[in-house]
């Protein structure tokens, strides 16, 4: 199965706020195809973080629509997203945090997209048409 | 979300559960932060309930590690879901906050 949701940033609103729809359209995903549960939570956190990254950083650069794609595959889920905000690559434009600093000089940014770039696979970024394009996929049990 | 806590000679275990991500972890953070006591002689962090986690939740986890690492209060996090224990080892959080395997353990080997 394949299907789309569409974020538009509303003006004032915490970005987090976006998370309940999110959560719920691939719950609902899940269960229409039977996804197995570290399938789900991984499908989540990549979602959580890309998409919470671009409604954080892109919103102040032109951005008005998120679209965001799964479609199920053999244990699977190919995840596409597109959206008009600034040019971004999360694939290279900002640098994995270093993870082997001790407790006190760690700190948190750039985790939420080094999660993803460990998680996912096949990923693919390219900026076409005036949007971001990225293609990745998260598989169960690797 | 929930948190239950129960505190025995100086050991204060504290048990959230439900999901962590960018909606709820400032409520996460101050539930936490809330639970602590001056008289804590270490803190366990029992994770069994918490299925999910982002990098949101990591960022509390964090705050919560360096603040008692300031005050040289012993601390580890225990019964992690695969799922948040994959979270750790690919944030090298595993190499900056103790882990144990179950609850029991913690309490007889956190010191």
């Amino acid at each position: 199965m394949r299907r789309s949701l569409n974020i538009t940033p509303v003006p004032g609103a915490a970005a987090a706020e976006a998370l309940p729809r999110i959560v719920a359209f691939v719950e609902e995903m899940a269960e229409l195809d039977d996804w197995a549960p570290d399938l789900v939570l991984r499908s989540n956190l990549i979602l959580e973080e890309l998409i919470l990254n671009t409604l954080t950083h892109g919103r102040t650069s032109g951005l008005s629509d998120i679209e965001v794609t799964l479609e199920s595959g053999e244990n699977s889920v190919t995840i596409t997203l597109v959206d008009d905000g600034a040019a971004f690559d999360p694939l290279n434009d900002e640098p994995s945090p270093d993870t082997d600093l001790p407790l006190q000089e760690r700190s948190i940014g750039g985790l939420g997209l080094h999660l993803v770039r460990t998680m996912a696979e096949d990923l693919a970024y390219k900026h076409a048409d005036g949007k971001n394009h990225l293609t990745l996929v998260a598989r169960a049990g690797a | 979300m929930e948190l239950a806590q129960e505190r025995d000679a100086g050991t204060n275990v504290i048990s959230p559960a439900g999901r962590v991500d960018g909606s709820n972890s400032a409520e996460f953070h101050e539930s936490l932060m809330a639970a602590l006591s001056g008289d804590d002689n270490r803190v366990i962090l029992d994770m069994g309930g918490i299925d999910y986690i982002s990098s949101a939740g990591l960022r509390v986890l964090l705050l919560l590690a360096q603040h008692l690492g300031g005050s040289a209060t012993p601390f580890a996090v225990c019964s992690l879901a695969a799922s948040v224990d994959e979270v750790f080892r690919i944030s090298g959080f595993n190499q900056i906050i103790t882990v144990f395997g179950t609850l029991d353990e913690a309490k007889a080997q956190l010191a």
